[in-house]
């Protein structure tokens, strides 16, 4: 009998051994996956989609922001009436019975029908008591001043996965800012489904957009948008850029291009016109570079102010090519001040032949042309030089005179704010400050780029500038009592090897006043019809812009 | 040996007790998630309003606005600049 009682005892031993250890199984290897398991019945998770920052312009205004809309969903299973339903939402969503009959598939339970419904119509369609029809709350992109600045603002598309995703200009070039971060929380109810105390347990923070301070001044950009729609019309041009930037900082001011769209429906919109013009496209200068290679020379010292211009009696030629003034008008022995007066196309071959190809090449990479400017902004493109091996005689005269180099209005703007900035270039910037969702503001420094020439050649420059304002073929258009610094551009298009008679694009680069510049301007009309002349054209309208400019910012005439 | 009453008495009492108090914290909570629902419905509900009411203000204030309201209006740009060439007789004096 003595067997029985450790038999016993091994027995029970044995069977706690099984319990304890499948309890371990369960309780220690097991634990994860039932604890998810268990989290799927009494929880659920909630994706928490951050809310997009704001674009605001220099003065805190959002001119871009975010509006309460609408996702319109159907339950197909609860829906009562098809056709009834069908008919009274694609007349109410302006959609097409066919896209909703299509999505109504019965063994689904949620068909999202349209997004960005707004209230107005979320209520309309309520008011309508539509059996299995639902709304879901979120937030779309809201353009208090319209489209204004569109090209420079961009817009917010759908990506592949259908979610939104910022397009061209800042909303494309700062996404992943303005986007913010989405948060996953879980949500725990009762037997019931309802919310147990602490709703979300936030296991991913999200975290919102950030808001994007800009230097666009918006009385400014509103002005200069009027301004330009209005020169536009009364010039017959296909389209016009207007840029204006503080030299001192390289902020921009204002920037607007036409013809241009509207973000909110930019799906009905070609898809060329959401590109920005005045940073994407390029083209021949012509005359407006006639100040950068100037300023070049003079900065090297092959020439001063006072150089007569040996070769500048008639018509010149270069490697078998006759090469013209615009006017077909000579002057013999006339110095740099002239020259730049009467736009002169000889005396800039004379300059540049002067200059030399290394030394030419060399200024205009200082000056930043043939590379990026880095503008904070989507789609920027550049022409880079040909190899210098490249280089012939008849390139370099025509370099002189904007012909033969394609460059972008923003790199002429870059460029010709350092003559307005004693000789320093700063880079352009859009954005100067981010706001993040804590409210902190993160200040975004200026981009110094070089001192091209010396603040003595930008000065001498300067003043061959305001001469050809007061004595140039657009002088009729000048302001009186500013002094102002400019220059006519009236550059032919070429057109399959040879250059359109009959077309031009008219431009006039300028900065004021010029005592202490406060912004530097290049104003551009495509093919403007009135008259094929920037004098007639683009100079009208930046005195037009230049002399509001001047009243807004409280500069009283210096003469 | 003596029997340890006292103490089984204790520990039954605290397990009582405490099942007591697990019974009414989980009775209290669970009907707070309502309240708590309700409250989180109505912060989302002012979250909106105000939302609208901004864009509302935004469109209101925003110069396309204003610059319509005022051609309604009859306003109209005084386009003419005037230029002083001359010190004006006041300052002269």
């Amino acid at each position: 009998m003595k067997w029985r009682y450790p038999f016993v005892f091994i027995t029970f031993v044995v069977l706690f051994v099984c319990v304890i250890g499948r309890l371990f199984y369960w309780q220690v290897i097991k634990a994860e996956m039932l604890s998810e398991l268990a989290k799927f019945q009494y929880s659920g998770i909630v994706k928490i989609l951050p809310r997009r920052g704001e674009i605001k312009t220099s003065d805190g205004f959002p001119i871009v922001a975010n509006k309460v809309s609408y996702l319109l969903y159907i339950n197909p299973t609860e829906v009562k009436d098809k056709s009834k339903t069908i008919h009274i939402l694609s007349t109410l969503l302006n959609l097409s019975t066919a896209s909703i009959s299509s999505k109504l598939i019965p063994d689904r339970l949620w068909v999202p029908i349209k997004s960005a419904v707004d209230a107005k119509q979320k209520e309309e369609i309520e008011r309508m008591k539509l059996s299995g029809v639902g709304f879901e709350e979120r937030f779309s992109r809201f353009y208090p001043e319209a489209s204004i600045a569109a090209h420079l603002v961009g817009f917010v598309g759908k990506n592949e996965a259908g979610a939104d995703k910022g397009y061209f200009g800042l909303e494309g070039y700062y996404d992943r800012l303005l986007r913010g971060k989405e948060g996953y929380g879980v949500e725990l109810h009762d037997a019931l489904g309802r919310p147990i105390l602490s709703k979300r347990n936030e296991q991913t923070k999200g975290m919102e957009g950030s808001n994007i301070v800009l230097s666009i001044d918006r009385s400014i950009q509103f002005l200069v948008e009027n301004k330009l729609k209005n020169g536009v019309e009364k010039y017959g041009a296909l389209g016009g850029m207007v840029g204006i930037m503080e030299p001192q900082t390289g902020n921009i001011i204002a920037m607007a291009s036409l013809p241009s769209f509207s973000q909110i429906n930019y799906q009905d919109y070609n898809e060329s016109l959401y590109k920005n013009p005045f940073i994407t496209n390029t083209y021949e200068p012509g005359s407006t570079i006639k100040p950068i290679v100037m300023a070049s020379a003079l900065d090297a010292g092959v020439i001063t102010p006072q150089t007569k211009c040996t070769i500048c009696g008639g018509p010149i030629t270069v490697s078998d090519y006759e090469l013209h003034t615009w006017n077909d008008k000579y002057y013999k022995d006339t110095n740099m001040i002239e020259v730049i007066q009467h736009s002169d196309n000889t005396g800039m071959v004379f300059v540049a032949l002067q200059l030399g190809v290394d030394r030419m090449i060399s200024y205009l990479s200082r000056f930043g042309i043939g590379s990026l400017t880095d503008i904070d902004l989507q789609g920027e493109t550049f022409s880079s030089f040909k190899q210098r091996r490249s280089w012939y005689a008849v390139d370099l005269a025509t370099t002189g005179f904007g012909q033969g180099i394609s460059i972008t209005p923003i790199e002429l703007l870059t460029a010709f704010s350092a003559l307005a900035n004693e000789g320093k270039m700063l880079g352009p910037r859009v954005v100067t400050a981010f706001e993040n969702s804590n409210g902190e503001i993160i200040k975004v420094p200026l981009k110094v780029r070089g001192s091209p020439i010396t603040a003595k050649t930008a000065k001498v420059m300067t003043e061959i500038l305001v001469n050809a304002v007061e004595k140039g073929e657009a002088q009729w258009t000048k302001l009186n009592g500013y002094r102002v610094a400019g220059k006519t551009g009236t550059a032919s298009i070429p057109v399959k090897g040879h250059y359109d008679p009959s077309s031009t694009i008219a431009s006039f680069i300028g900065f004021a006043p010029v005592e202490k510049p406060k912004f530097v301007m290049l104003v551009i009309l495509e093919k403007p019809t009135s008259s094929i002349y920037a004098a007639e054209t683009a100079a009208p309208l930046f005195f037009d812009i230049a002399k509001d400019l001047l009243s807004y910012y409280d500069i009283p005439p210096s003469e | 040996m003596k029997k340890p009453s006292l103490i089984i008495i204790v520990l039954v009492g605290l397990v009582v007790a405490l099942s007591m108090i697990k019974a009414i914290v989980y009775n209290r909570l669970s009907t707070s998630g309502v309240y708590v629902g309700k409250i989180e419905e109505e912060i989302g509900f002012y979250k909106t309003q105000n939302a609208k009411l901004l864009e509302k203000l935004l469109a209101f204030s925003s110069l396309t606005n204003i610059s319509a309201k005022a051609t309604e209006l009859g306003f109209a740009k005084n386009t003419s600049l005037m230029v002083l060439k001359t010190l004006p007789l006041a300052v002269k004096q």
